[in-house]
């Protein structure tokens, strides 16, 4: 199911988990604010896509949140990279 | 009466005092560790051969003594745009204000252009080679303000190391608990940078409730700037706290001059909570660029990064020409108690004299 990119050999190797696909999800994310020695949390919630990214050889697992419903006020993007330990599945139950 | 001052976290970490400095600044991290507390080095910012270096710098200079270090490890990143694309996302009326205010103050070029190209995405591949260096040189304290991967915690522990996980909610504090970190910050509203929305004495003593079952040490973080915030937190069940606008005019503090002396002259009223900066709201002392996008005729504030893209030339052009006028820095509300430039040992032991003295008046002394 992996594909790792050679291309321009990015520092991740891509993957599809069909299990999240169309699920949602929150994300208590949060990041270093660019500039700055500084960070913030921020909160989404959305539709996982199913993609995800793995960096380093743990791996650490990251999956893209789409269709976002919530996201922090000044947050420009559609679409957010969440850790996978920051992902809440909000339709466990239903 | 036992030695209220000798709590849990002192047993955990080996120290005299329940006091952490979290400095970006490597000298008043050995002064507080060499004078009894404790340290925490802000290295978020720095390469990894930068971080080793620190790391032999401080072990140097504190022996066999603990110390901590902070990486900004991401919960979450957006998908990549390059600064081009950024850079065309900032509105024309933006960018004129941005102008406008750097002639009315008269702001220089600044002498070398922010470095923007190394912003936005792939935080997670510099995270991991600054990670990397803090288990092959086992640092005895690892701390993280967004939360820590399991993958982490697990290696840590396995070699011997802590992890601090610093929470602004219950809610996340339970989640780090559960997770298995060491030791919990509280972190209330009054502190510096991008804090939560809960005050310190609030916050302090829900988590200490929810980390009582576990046994896990609660640091007090917000606002706190005197011995008798120190006395207070312990009374709310706090080990210790964690401070760093304590430490930002100290002697030995790498902070420009002129930023020292605006932080001596800041009253609590100064410390702003404004997003005018970055695009998210954070806590700094006040400057005219906070002053102009407080204006009705300010433009909105950009979404981030772009609107920490426009403030990028004002900030660096403040630090690099010493514009005392125009200098700011995150501070917390505490900041009303940092009123001399003194040595970080004697800022410390100033704490806890401040300290004994509220044990004093309440517990009538152990001399009586």
């Amino acid at each position: 199911m992996d594909d790792s990119s050679d291309n321009d050999q990015p520092p991740y190797v891509t993957g599809f988990n069909g299990d999240y696909e169309g699920r949602r999800a929150a994300c208590e994310g949060g990041a270093g604010v660019e500039g700055t020695k500084y960070a913030g949390r921020q909160y989404f919630v959305g539709t996982l896509t199913g993609h995800y990214r793995d960096f380093g050889d743990y791996p650490w697992r990251w999956y893209l949140l789409a269709q976002l419903t919530v996201k922090p006020e000044a947050y420009a993007n559609e679409a957010v990279w969440c850790e996978e330990g920051s992902i809440q599945l909000l339709d466990e139950n239903e | 009466m036992s030695d209220p001052l000798h709590t849990q976290l002192c047993e955990q970490l080996g120290i005299e005092y329940p006091v952490v400095a979290f400095t970006h600044c490597k000298d008043v991290a050995v002064a507080v560790i060499n004078a009894g507390g404790f340290a925490v080095l802000g290295e978020a910012m720095h390469p990894p051969e930068h971080i080793r270096a620190d790391i032999k710098w401080i072990r140097e200079r504190i022996g066999d003594k603990k110390f901590g270090m902070d990486l900004v490890l991401p919960a979450s990143v957006p998908e990549e745009k390059t600064v081009e694309e950024l850079l065309a996302m900032i509105p024309q009326e933006s960018r004129d204000y941005e102008q406008m205010i750097k002639a009315k103050y008269n702001v220089p070029e600044p002498k070398e252009a922010p470095n923007t190209h190394t912003w936005g995405g792939l935080d997670q591949k510099r995270a991991l080679a600054q990670m990397e260096v803090m288990f092959e040189e086992k640092v005895p304290v690892f701390a993280s303000g967004l939360g820590s991967p399991q993958f982490l915690l697990d290696r840590a522990h396995a070699q011997g190391m802590q992890v601090w996980g610093l929470v602004g909610t219950p809610e996340q504090a339970k989640k780090q608990i559960d997770a298995g970190v060491d030791c919990i910050i509280a972190q209330g509203f009054d502190a510096a940078g991008h804090t939560g929305q809960i005050g310190t004495l609030s916050i302090v003593p829900q988590v200490v409730d929810l980390a009582q079952e576990k046994n896990i040490p609660v640091l007090a973080a917000g606002g706190i700037t005197h011995g008798r915030h120190l006395a207070a937190v312990l009374a709310l069940g706090a080990a210790g706290v964690w401070t760093g606008t304590l430490w930002l005019a100290s002697r030995e503090s790498d902070v420009k001059q002129g930023l020292k002396e605006r932080i001596l002259e800041c009253e609590t009223k100064d410390a702003v909570f404004s997003d005018c900066v970055s695009g998210y709201t954070m806590r700094t002392t006040i400057s005219p660029w906070h002053r102009e996008w407080r204006k009705p005729e300010a433009p909105p504030v950009l979404k981030a990064p772009l609107q920490m893209m426009l403030a990028a030339d004002y900030i660096q052009a403040s630090l690099d020409h010493e514009r005392k006028d125009l200098m700011f820095e995150a501070a917390g509300q505490g900041v009303h108690y940092v009123t001399a430039m003194k040595p970080a040992r004697q800022v410390l032991s100033d704490l806890i004299e401040e300290t004994l003295d509220v044990f004093d008046r309440l517990c009538g002394g152990d001399d009586d």
